[in-house]
């Protein structure tokens, strides 16, 4: 009776890959300080969970120079979308499995 | 997997996109306090109109100065509330990429509006500035709407419609800047505050 629960993606569990996948989800491009201040994460936490989610070809990362800055920005890739989009629709079938049931 | 948490995760999805996509610390008790100050300037421009002791030259100073005070009264009066319920509510206050789109697809049709009601001013068209600045506002309030809570589109189409009326009315232009500018605000900003605000607070 776990319709669905297979498609549910491990490395969306945290919170903090969750929230970087839906704003990523719906903007083009998002910057480092953007994330971090929506999110609520410190420098080192969003570093670890980006790089993670990069790792898994779901984002990518574009490092580039604004005048003398640094500038670190994110945008998601289709396979990310793709992952997501299952993730959702597994998270949708969950709930309404459960509601079934009871 | 609990239900809770499969809930929980798709709520925070949710919030996330609004989050990122739309400012939503603009607050509706903003929208009553400018509502207020409109009728108020109002008022005090009514008994400006109505006096004989300032000459027609004088008259037509005083309010174009009252209104460009008017204006930035009320844009400081949505920042102050802003700042304050987005410190509440736990939510970015800051000129980032979101909040920019808002304010160019809002100024860029209230610049062109203001120019061309001062080009209305100037060549003697007094009677037709009032619609004029519903019609462009209501135009800004639907061109922004995109980018903050999407109701704001509803108090845009009715001082689109308000201006459509006004401009072919004669009479009256004082009476419909007022319920445009003031009674508009204040009953958008009262229904906005219990729909969102309020059950946000509990």
């Amino acid at each position: 009776m776990n319709i669905g629960l297979e498609n549910i993606n491990k490395a969306f569990e945290s919170k903090a890959r969750l929230g970087i996948m839906s704003v990523l989800m719906v903007n083009d491009e998002v910057d480092f300080s953007t994330l971090k201040s929506l999110l609520g994460l410190t420098d080192g936490n969003l570093a670890s969970h980006v790089k993670n989610l990069e790792e898994l070809g779901y984002i990518l990362t574009k490092k580039q120079f604004i005048g003398r800055k640094p500038n670190t920005s994110f945008s998601v890739t289709e396979k990310g979308r793709a992952a997501f989009n299952e993730h959702l629709n597994a998270l949708e079938a969950f709930l309404k499995n459960t509601k079934n049931n009871n | 997997m609990e239900n809770k948490e499969a809930f929980n995760a798709l709520s925070e999805i949710r919030d996330m996109m609004a989050k990122s996509t739309k400012v939503l610390s603009l607050s509706g008790l903003s929208a009553v306090a400018i509502g207020s100050l409109a009728l108020l300037a109002a008022y005090v421009a009514g008994r400006l109109l109505a006096s004989d002791a300032i000459s027609q030259y004088y008259k037509l100073k005083l309010l174009t100065a009252g209104a460009v005070a008017l204006f930035v009264a009320c844009a400081l009066v949505v920042l102050l509330f802003a700042k304050r319920k987005a410190a509440k509510n736990n939510i970015p206050f800051q000129l980032d990429a979101t909040s920019r789109k808002m304010l160019w697809y809002f100024f860029l049709p209230l610049v062109v509006g203001g120019f061309m009601c001062a080009a209305l001013i100037l060549q003697g068209h007094y009677g037709l500035t009032s619609s004029f600045m519903l019609v462009f506002y209501g135009l800004a309030l639907v061109n922004m709407s995109g980018y903050t809570y999407s109701n704001v589109k509803y108090l845009g189409y009715a001082e689109l419609l308000l201006g459509l009326v006004d401009c072919v009315s004669i009479q009256y232009a004082l009476v419909f800047w007022s319920l445009g500018f003031g009674v508009f605000h204040i009953v958008y900003g009262i229904v906005f505050h219990f729909l969102y605000e309020r059950k946000h607070a509990k």
